[in-house]
C-alpha cells in the first residue's frame, strides 16, 4: 500500500479565506448600519405598502394619450444618442485598439479618457448637460450620445484587437498605406460586431432614456417626474406600464436585428 | 442472490423517445466475475446495453435483471440504490476539473454517506480511507490533492476508475474507456481494469472499439448490431469471420490498436 | 433567409436600406427635438465653461457632505447586490433549462420582468413604503439584481460541462450530490464573479437613486447644481468618478483571479 500524502498545508489558503470572510461580513455590518436596514420596518410599513397598492392600481389607463408624445420624444432622445455616440465611437475605437493606433500615446490618451467617462452613470451627464445647455430634450441626447461613445467605443475596440492581423499585414505588404489597411482589412472585419454593439447600445439607450426626464433632460420621464411628486401614482404606475411594453418591444426586434446579423 | 446472475437480461428492449431502436430484444446472462467486452459498429448499442444496466436509459420493454433486482421498476431511492451498486467508467471521463483527485473520488460515496455531511464536506474517515485505497488500486495516491484538471487524460480516467471502484461496486460499467486515449496508456488502463477484475472479482462490462484489445482482455465478446446480439463466444476463439459478421465488413487498420502503434 | 434574399430587389443592397431607414429615423428625431444649429454649435464653448467652474472642487464641501453620501452609495450597492445575490442563487438554478427543464418556463420570463423596470422606477415604489433614504434605494438595487443575476446564473450553469452531472447520478447520487458536485463546483467561480460585476454596475446605479430621494450621492449632485453651485459639484464629480474607478480596479482584478482556474 502506498503511503498517504499529507494533505496540503493549507495555514495560508486558510488565513485568506478567513480574512476574505471577515472583510466581507464587515462590509455588510457597515452598510446595513449605514443604510438603516430593518426587517421591522419593512413589515411595520406593510399598511403603507397596502395603501401604496391601493393607490397605483388600478392604472390610470385614460392617462395614455397625453403619454404618446413625450413616449416618442423618449425613443427620439434614444435614436439620436446612438447614431451619433455609435458614429464618434468608431475612430475612437480604432484609436483604442492596440494592434491597429497609429501612435501609442494617442492610445493611451484616448483609452484612459474612455475609462473615465465610463465611470460616470448616465443620469449624471443628464445632469450635467441639463444643467449647461437647460432642461429638455437636447441634454438627453447629449448625454446618451456619451454614454454611447464610451460603450461602443470600448467594445468595438476590444473587437478590433481580436480581428486576424494576417489580413491586414497582407493589405499592408501589398504596399497600403495604413487608411488603406483601416478601409480595407480592420473595417470590414469588425464591421459585423459593431453593428451588434451598436443595437445592443440602441437597447440600452431606450432604458436610459425613460428615466432621463427625472433630472429634466426630456422624455416620458419628465411626465413621470411631475405625477410621483403630485403622488399620482394611478399614473405613475400607468407609465411604468407603457415604459415597460415599449422597452420589452424594443429588445425583441433589436435581438432579431442582432440574430439575422450573425 | 445464490443461482441468478450478476446481470440477467430478459427481452430488453430501449427505444428512444425519437423512435430509434437502441436495444432489440437482448437476451442475455452475465455470471459472477466476468469480464465481457462488447463490441459493434458506432451506434450499434453498445452504450444503450450498459446504460441500460443502471437505468441511465428507460428500458421501454423486456427487462434487465441486476444481482436479481429488476432495473426496469426501480425509482427514486431503489434507483439510486443501483446505481450505486454499479460503477460507471466513461469515455469522456466526466470527472469536475476544478474539484481535487480525491474529491472526485468521493464521488463515488454520495450514496452511501448523508447528504448533509456531503454538502458540508464531512466525510466520515472510513469513507476518505476507502477513497484512498481506491486511489491506490490506480496508482495515483500520491496526486489526491491535486486539482483533477491539471492530470493527463490517462490519469483522468484512472480517477474515474477510482470513483468507480469507489462505490464498492458489484458491477462495473466501463463506456468505451479507452476511445479517448493513445495506445500506451490505452493498455494501461486496460490492465488495471483487468487486475480489479481478477483481484476484486467485480463482474466487469466494458465497450471497446478495437478488436485486437477486445480478443486480448476479454473472457467473453458479445457482438451487437443495430440493437441485436449477432455474436456471443469467448475471447480467444474469435475469427476474422466472425467480427465480418458484426461488422459487416472486413476488418480495417482502424479496428487494430496494434496498426495504430505502428503509424 | 433565402426567402428575403429572392424578395430583394436587385440593385437595393442591404446596407442602402439600413442606411436610409437610419436618415429617416434621424431626420424624424431631430424634427421632434428641435434641436438647433446654434446651440449645437455653442456646445464647447458651453460644457468649457461649466466644467471650467468646476474647477477648483470645494474641497471643504467634498469631505463634509459629499464623501458620507458616496459611502451611503457604496452601502447601498453592496447590502443590496448582496441580498439579490443570495436571493438569485436558488431562482438562477430554478431558471438553468438543463436542471429544471420545466420550472425554466416559468422563473425565466419572471427574472425578464424584474429585470425590465429600471431601479429608479423600482425606488419610485419603495420610497412612499419605507420612506425617503437609503433603505428603498437598497429594496430597488436588491429586486433588480435578482432579476439580471438570475439571468446570469442560468446562463452560466447552462453552459458548464454537462456530463459531470450524469456521472454524479450514476453513482448513486440524488438532487443535492449533483448540484454539490457536479454543478457548484465548475459554476461557483463564475458566480461569484458576476456578483462582483453586479456590484461595480450597482454603484453606478445607487449613484443616481439620490434623484428619486432614495439616498446616495445623486441627490447632492441634483441639489448642487439646481442652486448652480458648480465647485460643490465639482466636488461631486470628482470624488466619484475617482471612488468607481478603485472600485472597479479592486473588483475586476478579483473577479480575473476568480475565474482563472
Ligand atoms: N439519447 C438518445 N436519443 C435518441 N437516440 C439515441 C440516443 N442515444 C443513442 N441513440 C441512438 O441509439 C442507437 C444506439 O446508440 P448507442 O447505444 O450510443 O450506440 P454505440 O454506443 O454502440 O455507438 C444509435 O442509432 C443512436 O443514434
Ligand atoms: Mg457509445
Amino acid at each position: 500500500m502506498s503511503p498517504r500524502p499529507e494533505a496540503p498545508a493549507r495555514t495560508r489558503r486558510h488565513l485568506l479565506t478567513a480574512a476574505a470572510v471577515l472583510f466581507v461580513l464587515g462590509l455588510t455590518v457597515w452598510s446595513a448600519n449605514g443604510i438603516g436596514v430593518s426587517l421591522v420596518e419593512l413589515f411595520s410599513n406593510l399598511g403603507r405598502m397596502g395603501r401604496l397598492i391601493d393607490d397605483s392600481f388600478p392604472p390610470a389607463w385614460s392617462f395614455w394619450p397625453r403619454l404618446i408624445k413625450p413616449l416618442l420624444e423618449t425613443l427620439q432622445i434614444a435614436i439620436i444618442g446612438t447614431i451619433f455616440g455609435s458614429i464618434l465611437a468608431l475612430p475612437l475605437a480604432i484609436l483604442a485598439a492596440r494592434t491597429v493606433s497609429p501612435s501609442r500615446p494617442l492610445y493611451w490618451l484616448n483609452r484612459n479618457i474612455m475609462n473615465v467617462l465610463r465611470t460616470m452613470p448616465d443620469l449624471f451627464w443628464a445632469m450635467l448637460f441639463a444643467s449647461a445647455v437647460g432642461f429638455g430634450p437636447f441634454a438627453g441626447a447629449l448625454a446618451l450620445t456619451v454614454f454611447t461613445v464610451a460603450v461602443v467605443s470600448k467594445l468595438t475596440s476590444e473587437s478590433i484587437e481580436s480581428i486576424d492581423m494576417k489580413l491586414t499585414e497582407a493589405v499592408r505588404a501589398s504596399g497600403g498605406n495604413w487608411l488603406e489597411t483601416v478601409f480595407f482589412s480592420v473595417l470590414p472585419q469588425a464591421l459585423p460586431q459593431y453593428v451588434s454593439y451598436v443595437l445592443y447600445a440602441l437597447e440600452l439607450n431606450v432604458r436610459a432614456s425613460t428615466v432621463l426626464g427625472l433630472v429634466g433632460a426630456g422624455g416620458i420621464g419628465m411626465v413621470l417626474n411631475t405625477q410621483r411628486t403630485t403622488f399620482q401614482y394611478d399614473r405613475v404606475t400607468m407609465i411604468v406600464l407603457f415604459v415597460f411594453l415599449v422597452v420589452m418591444l424594443i429588445e425583441q426586434l433589436s435581438a432579431a436585428a442582432r440574430r439575422r446579423l450573425v | 442472490m445464490a443461482g441468478s446472475p450478476a446481470i440477467r437480461f430478459r427481452q430488453a428492449s430501449v427505444v428512444y423517445p425519437s423512435g430509434v431502436r437502441g436495444l432489440d430484444r437482448l437476451d442475455l446472462d452475465i455470471p459472477h466475475g466476468d469480464l465481457v467486452v462488447i463490441v459493434g459498429l458506432s451506434g450499434a448499442g453498445k452504450s444503450t446495453m450498459l446504460r441500460a444496466v443502471n437505468g441511465l436509459v428507460t428500458i421501454t420493454g423486456g427487462d434487465v435483471e441486476v444481482e436479481g433486482r429488476s432495473v426496469r421498476s426501480s425509482r427514486g431511492k431503489a434507483l439510486r440504490e443501483l446505481r450505486a451498486g454499479a460503477g460507471m467508467i466513461f469515455q469522456d471521463y466526466r470527472i469536475v476539473r476544478r474539484l481535487s483527485v480525491l474529491q472526485n473520488v468521493l464521488v463515488g460515496r454520495v450514496a452511501r454517506v448523508p447528504t448533509w455531511r456531503q454538502l458540508i464536506g464531512m466525510w466520515p474517515k472510513e469513507d476518505v480511507e476507502l477513497a484512498f485505497d481506491s486511489l491506490d488500486r490506480v496508482g495515483l495516491v500520491d496526486r489526491a490533492y491535486v486539482k483533477a484538471g491539471q492530470l493527463s487524460g490517462g490519469q483522468q480516467q484512472r480517477v474515474g476508475i477510482a470513483r468507480a471502484l469507489a462505490q464498492k461496486p458489484s458491477v462495473i460499467l466501463a463506456d468505451e474507456p479507452v476511445a479517448s486515449l493513445d495506445p500506451v496508456t490505452s493498455r494501461r488502463v486496460m490492465e488495471d481494469l483487468r487486475r480489479i477484475n481478477q483481484d476484486l472479482g467485480i463482474t466487469t462490462l466494458v465497450n471497446l472499439h478495437f478488436l485486437d484489445l477486445a480478443k486480448e482482455y476479454a473472457e467473453r465478446i458479445i457482438g451487437l448490431s443495430q440493437g441485436r446480439l449477432v455474436f456471443d463466444g469467448a475471447g480467444g476463439d474469435v475469427t476474422e469471420g466472425d467480427f465480418a459478421e458484426i461488422y459487416g465488413r472486413h476488418m480495417t487498420a482502424d479496428d487494430v490498436l496494434e496498426a495504430q502503434v505502428a503509424l | 433567409m433565402s426567402a428575403t434574399i429572392v424578395a430583394r430587389r436587385p440593385g437595393m443592397p442591404r446596407s442602402l436600406w439600413l442606411g436610409l431607414t437610419l436618415l429617416i429615423l434621424l431626420v424624424w428625431s431631430f424634427s421632434g427635438l428641435e434641436i438647433d444649429g446654434g446651440r449645437v454649435a455653442a456646445l464647447p464653448k458651453t460644457m468649457a465653461r461649466m466644467f471650467g467652474l468646476f474647477f477648483p472642487p470645494d474641497v471643504e464641501y467634498g469631505r463634509q457632505s459629499v464623501v458620507p453620501a458616496i459611502l451611503e452609495s457604496i452601502q447601498i450597492a453592496w447590502f443590496g447586490t448582496l441580498v439579490g445575490a443570495a436571493l438569485s442563487l436558488p431562482l438562477g438554478l430554478l431558471a438553468s433549462a438543463n436542471l429544471f427543464p420545466r420550472a425554466t418556463r416559468l422563473v425565466k420570463p419572471l427574472l425578464a420582468a424584474v429585470r425590465a423596470v429600471p431601479e429608479l422606477l423600482l425606488a419610485i415604489y419603495f420610497v412612499p413604503v419605507v420612506g425617503l433614504g437609503a433603505f428603498a434605494g437598497t429594496l430597488a438595487i436588491g429586486l433588480h439584481s435578482i432579476g439580471t443575476l438570475g439571468k446570469l446564473t442560468a446562463d452560466v450553469v447552462e453552459s458548464m460541462d454537462q456530463r459531470p452531472i450524469e456521472a454524479v447520478a450514476a453513482s448513486g447520487g440524488g438532487a443535492l450530490s449533483v448540484l454539490r458536485f457536479a454543478v457548484l463546483p465548475q459554476v461557483l467561480p463564475e458566480i461569484v464573479a458576476l456578483w462582483l460585476f453586479r456590484f461595480e454596475i450597482s454603484l453606478r446605479a445607487s449613484a443616481v437613486l439620490g434623484v428619486v430621494g432614495a439616498g446616495g450621492i445623486g441627490g447632492v449632485l441634483l441639489n448642487t447644481l439646481r442652486y448652480r453651485e458648480f465647485a460643490r459639484a465639482g466636488a461631486v464629480v470628482v470624488l466619484t468618478v475617482i471612488v468607481v474607478l478603485a472600485i472597479d480596479a479592486v473588483s475586476g482584478s478579483i473577479r480575473e483571479r476568480l475565474v482563472r482556474e
